[in-house]
Formats: structure tokens, sequence, C-alpha cells
């Protein structure tokens, strides 16, 4: 029983993480990609 | 006696949801994944009619040469409008309805991963869409300037503009929910035995749709996030007057707008690949060449974007390098067409209506792809570009490509979803219809961009009048067609003959799916089932 909780939160951590992780990256995406045309325009 | 509550009790009936909230609370706090999935099909279903009813208008108006129903700003609405529903309102959502009903079932989740972030997903769209729509009955029109949204003419837009920058916002941040839910679900809610190398290809296509899409989404909310500020807050990132580079913007856009292409199309080759197994009596040819196709395809179509940017001008190292890579995703997809036929070979084929519509898709749609070849070659691309020969590759690709796809993945589901079949005749009456008219539609748009029509003008030279004419023809016949699927999904939920729980006993559907009931319980693996 102890097992199949701790199997149960397990999931639920990989689940916040990988999705977090996920969120980041499109946000370092959007970012980026305006970071990049400040960029250009600054030169 | 009275039933004393206890606290266990309360931890029975935690773990044991009955069944769906009554009335409207089901739909709006809904957070099962048919019931949501349910809810995109929907949605996807009014808006290819939205966007099917402006390609009416276009075609209407194409009939003949001369300006005889709408003005030309308004033409220009229409095919501005048609592209950006037909994309984010009907492919898209009805990509992510098969997943959200399906990639459960598949892996043998109970649900998806995160089910309040996926109501989240779908419900943003609705807001989305009528903001776009919305901005048909603003003073200015809506936006006119192509679903490009090339600076400086997308500028212009007046008032229409913001509404549609801030629409496009919220359909990007919905797809981006939808695929890290997606893929959190893939990676972390598999059921023992489902290991990533055997399950279905569904899930394969759809997982690796759902990195494109994190990785794309964004990229065209930053372009568009700068097309804002340079209209409102004084930025000049795209404005030549103020030092800024308007081909930055396509440069940007196409690095999103490329990937897209294979954002629509890739499930529909992992729906291929579940159907012609099926109803070839075969195993798939090349389980394992097929996911590392469909990964090279996405990865090449990071790659590619210039091509769409040809006669912009660039270095010939440039026009080289574009022209090459985007001329190797010919060779993942030969794979894939040449392992659909491979399974097909030898094997005992039936043709019912999923098949038929995969064996137009794999012939039509390897049209498209010939087609986009030679748009590849630079020399041949300043000739073919922003003609109808463009209009009729693109075509090729995403009607008898993606949206074939999307009615082969419902003719073949519908029945488990509904629990009932739907009229065999009448659908393959659907197939014949939409297979003919669809060429009659998109073929001549070849002959006419060949002769040097150009793509989004309202009037023509005569000299172009004949196959405008037959165009116009298989797009109003097209259209009446889908009036057959909207009848048939219609009539298989308010029920006909009953489904078995495999649906197709007599083929050979392999995958969890078909181990449920038809329609599956409410919850679909209260306890994560074996894989035999």
């Amino acid at each position: 029983m102890a097992a199949a909780t701790s199997g149960h939160d397990d999931r639920k951590r990989n689940v916040r993480r990988t999705a977090l992780w996920l969120g980041l990256v499109a946000v370092a995406f959007y970012l980026g990609f305006i970071a990049m045309g400040v960029l250009r325009s600054v030169h | 006696m009275a039933h004393e509550h206890t606290a266990d009790d309360h931890a029975h009936d935690d773990h044991h949801d009955h069944g769906p909230a009554h009335g409207w609370r089901r739909w709006v706090y809904a957070t099962n994944h048919k019931d949501i999935g349910t809810m995109y099909l929907i949605f996807a279903c009014v808006m290819f009619f939205v966007g099917g009813l402006m390609a009416m208008v276009i075609r209407a108006e194409l009939f003949k040469p001369g300006l005889q129903l709408v003005d030309p700003q308004f033409f220009n609405s229409m095919t501005t409008m048609h592209a950006l529903i037909m994309i984010f309102g009907a492919v898209m959502p009805a990509w992510t309805g098969l997943a959200n009903w399906m990639i459960p079932m598949q892996v043998g989740a109970p649900d998806m991963a995160l089910p309040r972030l996926n109501n989240f997903s779908f419900w943003i769209l609705p807001f989305a869409f009528t903001l776009l729509l919305s901005t048909l009955f603003v003073p200015s029109g809506a936006p006119a300037g192509g679903w490009t949204l090339y600076p400086p003419l997308s500028l212009q837009g007046g008032d229409s503009f913001p509404m549609a920058i801030f629409a496009i916002h919220l359909m990007g941040a919905s797809s981006i929910l939808g695929s890290i839910n997606v893929v959190v679900t893939i990676m972390n809610m598999r059921a023992p035995g489902v290991g990533l190398l055997n399950m279905p290809l569904f899930c394969w296509s759809w997982l690796i749709t759902a990195y494109l899409l994190i990785a794309t989404m964004p990229v065209l909310a930053g372009a568009v996030t700068m097309l804002l500020t340079d209209h409102f807050f004084g930025t000049s990132f795209f404005s030549a007057s103020g030092g800024g580079d308007p081909v930055m913007f396509q440069h940007i856009f196409w690095f999103f707008g490329h990937p897209e292409v294979y954002i629509l199309i890739l499930p529909a080759f992992g729906i291929m690949s579940e159907i012609i197994p099926t109803f070839s009596r075969k195993p798939l040819f090349g389980y394992d060449a097929m996911v590392y196709a469909t990964a090279a395809i996405a990865f090449l179509s990071f790659i590619v974007w210039a091509h769409h940017m040809f006669t912009v001008g660039m270095p010939l190292a440039g026009q080289l390098f574009f022209t090459l890579s985007t001329m190797m995703i010919s060779i993942p997809t030969g794979v894939k067409v040449f392992n659909w036929t491979a399974t097909m070979w030898k094997g005992s084929l039936s043709f019912e209506p999923p098949m038929l519509f995969a064996l137009s898709f794999l012939f039509l749609f390897t049209i498209g792809g010939f087609s986009g070849l030679m748009l590849a070659i630079v020399p041949a691309d300043f000739q073919y570009h922003d003609t109808y020969f463009v209009v009729a590759h693109f075509h090729y690709v995403l009607v008898p490509g993606a949206v074939f796809g999307i009615m082969a993945g419902v003719y073949y589901w519908l029945p488990k979803w509904t629990g009932h079949m739907y009229d065999m005749k009448l659908a393959k009456w659907h197939f014949w219809l939409s297979t003919i008219f669809v060429n009659v539609l998109f073929f001549p748009q070849h002959f006419l961009g060949l002769a040097g029509m150009p793509r989004r003008i309202p009037d023509y030279n005569t000299q172009f009048a004949d196959w405008n004419m037959v165009s116009s023809i298989g797009a109003f016949g097209f259209g009446l067609s889908q009036l057959l699927f909207a009848y048939l999904i219609f009539s298989s939920i308010r029920g006909r003959a009953n489904a078995s729980d495999k649906v197709w006993d007599d083929a050979t559907p392999h995958g969890l799916e078909w181990t449920l009931s038809s329609p599956p319980p409410y919850h679909s693996f209260e306890t994560a089932p074996e894989l035999k």
C-alpha cells in the first residue's frame, strides 16, 4: 500500500516536473526570439 | 438500519467518481479526456464549416472573370480568415480532439495527466475565435493581409489588427498547453508494458508533433508581439523607416510556419499507420523506421524555412542549403510511403471507409509532396512563387492530406466512441464524392499557376476562365459533400446498429483502445491494463 502511494507520488512529481520544463522551454523560445529581434535592431 | 458514513466511505467515494456531471456543468467544468476530446472535435467541425463557407465565397467570386459578388478588400479578408480558421480553428483542434480521445486509451492511462489544464486549453479556443470572427464586423474589416501577416501590409489592418494579434496569442497558448499535456501524458502515464517503442504510432506522431508545437508556437507569438509593439509602442523591429527589417519577420514567421505544416500532417501519418495494417490484416512494415522517419521529418522541418522566401533574395549558399535540406525531407517521407505500401503488399485488403480515406491520402498527399519538390528548386520557384501552383500544392497536402487523415481517423474510431456503427454505404458515398471533387477543385489550380495566375486576387485575365470555373464547381461539390460527413457523425451519435467492442471484427485492429467496451466507460482504465 505504502509502495503504491509512493509510486503515485513519484508519478505526480514527474508529471509536474515534465510540465514545468516544457513550459520553460516554450517561454525560452518566446523570449529568446524577441531578444534576438532586439539585438538585431540594436546593431 | 441507517448507514453511518465513515472516513473510509469518503475515501471510497474519492476513488470511484461514478460518472459525468449533468447539464452544462459537464462541459464547462469538464476534466474527462473524452468530454474534452468531444468538445474539441465539435469545435473543429463548426470551424471547418465556417472556414469552408469562406472558401465558397472565394470560389464563387472566382467562378468567372470580373468582380461580381464581393469587393476586393472583403475578398482578401476571406482568403486571410479562411486560412487562419482552417489551420488554427479546424485542423489543429481536430487533431487535439483525436489526441484527447485516443492517447489515454492507447497508452492505458485513466485520463490525460493534467485534466484541469486540459479544460483550460480547450476553453481558450471559443474566446479566441469569437474575437477573430468579430473582426468581420469592425469598420476597417477583418484582417486582409494574408495569414502570413507580413509587415508592413499587416500593420495597415486598422481596428482588426490588435484583435487578430490577441486571438493568435490565445490560439498559441491553447496549443502549447495542449501539447504539454500530450507530452506529459505519454511520458508519464503509460501502463506497464507500454514502452516507447511499442506504443501505437498515433501516439508517437502526436508526441513528436507536441514537441514541434512547444518549440514553434512561442516563435509565432514572439513575432506577432513584435508586430504589436511596432504598431502601438513605437518600436521598429520590422519597420525599415525606423532601422528595422521587414524580411526578419518573414524569417521568424517561417521558422514557425514550416514546422506548422508538419504539425498539421504528422498526426495523419500516425493514423495511416493504424488504419493500413488493420485493413491489410498484417502488422505494420518497419515500425522502428516509421518512428525514426517521423522524428527525422520533424528535425528537418526546422532547417528548411527559407524555401518560402527564395524570391526575397538570399546568397547562393543559402539557396543551395535550403533547396537541399527541403529535398532531404522526401527521404523520410519516402520511407513512410514505402512502408505503408509494403504493409499492404500481399495483405488481405478490404475497403471500409477508413481504409478508403487512407488510400486516397496516400495517393493525393504524395501528389502534394511531389509539387513541393518542384517548389524547392530555386529557379523553378522563381516562376511558381505566389501563383496558383503554390495554392494547389499546399491544398493537396492539407485537404486530402490532413483533412482526409482526420476523416479517416473519425471513421475508424467513431463506432468505438459512440457505440454505434455508421451507415457504411453513405460513408463510401462521402468518400467518393470527396475524392472526386477534391481533385476537380485543386488539380486545375496547377495548370492555372503554371500559366501564371497569381494567388490572392479577386479578378483575373480571361485566359484563366475555364479552369477557374472547373475549380469552383469542384469546390461547391466538395463543400456540399461534407454535409454527408456531418450527417453521418450525427446519426452515429443518435444510434444505429450497435458496434462491437473490437468494432472491426473481421479485420485486425491492434491496441489497448479495442480492449474497452464500445462506447468506452467514462473512466477508461481505472486500473492499469496489462499489455499482452
